[in-house]
């Protein structure tokens, strides 16, 4: 199994389950409780159907849109993901050269390996920060700040980690950051060598955005569920998110607003996007998944700010049935990570290769020149189907 | 353990024994389709969604299952799909599918990639004949198919137009299928395993594209994928004006084969078309895109008074079949349908598959109370949700 023979999301996750030591496949691979939700996210995109019109001579379709005021090549880019340096030990710059090379966004996590200032010297294309509320007022405005002046182009806030979901994965593994060698995991970082010889000789594992103001998750071994318990504040309200939007003061998403409700109030406290997103599944086992709930909020919101898809994408076809249900681009985590763990950048570029190649052949395929063509028209769920 | 033609009582007996006789490259070809492949599946679990109503004390003793499409009567409500590279499958080729086609007197489809050419097709049978035709960059090569078709007596030109450029058919990534077959270091063990296939292959005359070799190398004498053909051969920019030319410069029975929207389906009577094939390509192009026998009502609403409308796609049953008949479309049709027993045993094995679909429909339309094929109308049919 080599890079060349990753097609799919399967085949990118089997090479990176093969070369990661299993705490850490598991930690990106599973979901919360049963992982039902998870299953859902991608399952939901199976019960509408693509109607094409034929005979369109499309030529090459316009695959460009825009969101967070950038405009970007491919309606689909990479979710802010934490502690990349796990999966490779690259870790965000290999992901944030591979988004530059194809024009579309990276993301930047709070928990990211890197430091805002270090991706920004790398990278000139369209970068979004993920911010989460601390308890700690002064660490939320320094990373607002330092965005800023590093020249990132939209901000956006996770707002379904009030509390960590329940991976259960993650108890049995003993999955910690940084890793902690445990009995039961030393059989699996032992199997995978090299992963262990990158890991300790590229640089120390560091939460570098936060590093200078809290020890945990860098000096001492928490599991992530640890760190968001006791870190992130729990009694975030619409007011501190409006206070985010405000010190930003530019383009500006809350991410993982499921409700039509919440994203009316998102554009209440001037937000310009919407991330539409259940955390992958790893929250809230059960809800609702992204594009089960897109159109509804699209019919709500849709003319009033940009809308983006974020779980369960895996194919081309997800994000065209995504844009034709009213998003104006996706962005996905677990699949990108996967060809992250693969093969580093290479591997990141490996995926949006035939991402961007599935997008553009499944718009010819439709008979469609540009995103915009592709509305509602050209998408019909089945319950529909009556005589 | 399905190991002969007699113990074939299913479609997906006949796949079966299709797969033991056929190197896997080749195998694959057939059975896989787009992307996760999850309209392929759906194409089939759409008919599941439905059930049919019988009724009962008809008295129905004779059965007659005569359709006419394209201005032909045919003795069963469902012919053969145009598919490509038949002789691949079993040495005979179109030479089988066409005899047993004949035998049942239903329509038989040719593709423009065919392995036999028309003029030796209509030496062999007088019965009707459907001509498959791509619309080629080269100009030259699309004009020889139509006037060769034309004077071979073919009965319906079928322009296909959901090939615009090549599915992502991941199961001929992995195996490295191409047209003619390449000896690769993966595929070798494949082909060793099965050596009648290869020995047929070699020995029973020499692999051809009749229709394409003289404007072409593609797939006769340089191997190319399927897909890769689609995306360099053919004409990208084809359009509503170019289909409206070629249905007068043939001036018989023309349809297209392809059409998935109301919209494109209105847009066929108004260039002239005399029928249309509702079909996603066997799940083989655009994996996500509706299944034809979900799309077939609203479609056959809309126009169905006007032109021959066809439901091709994901038909394992004569129950499928009864279904979509019942919604409105004039015949069925499908290239799996009778492609896998063309493997199995040639020209026996799509008879075989051929009586047993036919009784199939018999024995449904007694169990439906049903005569006749107009019989059978959306009464017959409940949605579950």
């Amino acid at each position: 199994m080599s890079l060349q023979n990753c097609y799919n999301f399967d085949d990118f996750r089997k090479l990176a389950k093969k070369k990661l030591p299993s705490p850490i496949f598991h930690y990106i691979d599973g979901g919360a409780d049963d992982e039902i939700t998870l299953k859902r996210n991608t399952k939901s995109f199976d019960e509408c159907d693509l109607v094409p019109n034929i005979l369109a001579s499309v030529g090459k379709p316009d695959l460009s849109t825009t969101i967070f005021g950038k405009k970007i090549d491919m309606p689909l880019f990479l979710s802010p993901c934490a502690m990349q340096r796990l999966y490779h030990h690259d870790g965000d710059k290999a992901s944030a050269r591979a988004a530059d090379k194809f024009g579309t966004f990276y993301s930047m996590s709070t928990m990211a390996n890197n430091t805002i200032e270090e991706i920004s010297n790398i990278s000139g294309g369209p970068k979004l920060f993920q911010l989460y509320v601390h308890k700690d007022q002064s660490i939320t405005d320094d990373l607002i700040d330092r965005c800023r002046r590093s020249g990132f182009d939209g901000m956006c806030l996770t707002v379904d980690t009030l509390v960590a979901g329940n991976r259960e994965r993650d108890h049995r593994t003993g999955f910690t950051t940084p890793p902690k060698l445990t009995l039961q995991s030393l059989m699996s970082f032992a199997l995978h060598p090299s992963w262990v010889f990158n890991y300790l000789t590229h640089g120390k594992f560091k939460l570098a955005n936060v590093a200078t103001k809290t020890d945990k998750g860098t000096n001492i071994a928490k599991s992530v569920i640890e760190y968001i318990n006791e870190q992130y504040d729990p009694a975030m309200n619409w007011k501190d998110a409006e206070y985010c939007v405000k010190k930003w003061n530019g383009p500006f998403a809350l991410k993982g607003v499921m409700s039509v409700e919440d994203a009316k109030r998102a554009i209440d406290i001037g937000c310009t996007a919407i991330m539409i997103s259940n955390h992958g599944g790893r929250q809230l086992d059960g809800s609702r998944s992204p594009f089960d709930q897109v159109k509804a909020i699209s019919d709500a919101v849709g003319d009033k700010l940009e809308i983006i898809l974020d779980g369960g994408v895996r194919r081309g076809t997800h994000v065209l049935k995504a844009i034709a249900a009213g998003a104006k681009a996706c962005s996905f985590g677990k699949m990108f990570l996967f060809s992250l763990a693969a093969g580093g950048q290479q591997g990141v570029e490996h995926l949006l290769k035939n991402m961007h190649e599935e997008i553009n052949r499944n718009m010819v395929l439709m008979g469609c020149k540009n995103l915009k063509e592709l509305n509602s028209s050209k998408l019909i769920y089945r319950t529909s189907n009556k005589i | 353990m399905i190991m002969r033609l007699k113990d074939c009582h299913n479609f997906g007996d006949f796949r079966k024994l299709a797969k033991l006789k056929l190197p896997s490259p080749i195998f694959h070809y057939i059975d896989g389709a787009a992307d996760d492949e999850i309209t392929y599946a759906r194409n089939t679990s759409a008919f599941d969604d439905v059930d049919l109503v019988p009724n009962v004390l008809r008295g129905v003793e004779n059965v007659d299952l005569s359709t006419t499409i394209f201005g032909k009567k045919l003795d069963l409500p469902f012919y053969l799909s145009p598919t490509a590279l038949q002789r691949l499958f079993h040495y005979d080729g179109e030479r089988a599918v066409g005899k047993a086609a004949k035998k049942f007197n239903t329509m038989f489809g040719v593709s423009a990639l065919a392995t036999v050419s028309v003029e030796e097709i209509s030496s062999l049978i007088d019965t009707p004949k459907m001509f498959q035709f791509y619309f080629h960059k080269d100009r030259g090569l699309n004009d020889s198919c139509l006037e060769r078709a034309k004077a071979a007596n073919f009965d319906v030109m079928a322009l296909t137009v959901d090939t615009i450029t090549g599915g992502n058919r991941e199961r001929d990534l992995r195996t490295g299928f191409t047209s003619p077959p390449k000896l690769t270091l993966s595929s070798l063990f494949s082909f060793a395993t099965k050596p009648m296939w290869g020995i047929n292959y070699l020995t029973k005359g020499k692999f051809e594209l009749p229709h394409l070799q003289d404007f072409v190398k593609e797939g006769t004498s340089t191997n190319s994928s399927i897909g890769n053909y689609f995306s360099t051969m053919l004409d990208q920019s084809m359009n509503w004006k170019d289909a409206e030319k070629l249905c007068s410069q043939w001036g018989g029975h023309f349809a297209l084969k392809g059409i998935m929207s109301v919209e494109d389906a209105k847009k066929a009577v108004d260039i002239g078309c005399t029928g249309i094939m509702v079909s996603n390509h066997g799940g083989r192009q655009l994996d996500g895109s509706r299944s034809p026998f979900d799309q077939l009502a609203e479609i056959v609403d809309a126009v169905g008074d006007k032109l021959d409308v066809i439901c091709e796609g994901g038909i394992h049953r004569g129950t499928h079949m009864l279904k979509a008949l019942s919604l409105g479309a004039k015949a069925c049709s499908g290239g799996r349908l009778y492609l896998y027993a063309l493997a199995a045993a040639g020209q026996p094995g799509v008879e075989r598959a051929l009586e047993l679909y036919k009784s199939e429909l018999v024995r449904d339309m007694k169990l439906m109370g049903c005569t006749k094929i107009s019989d059978l109308n959306r009464n017959n049919l409940r949605f579950r949700k």
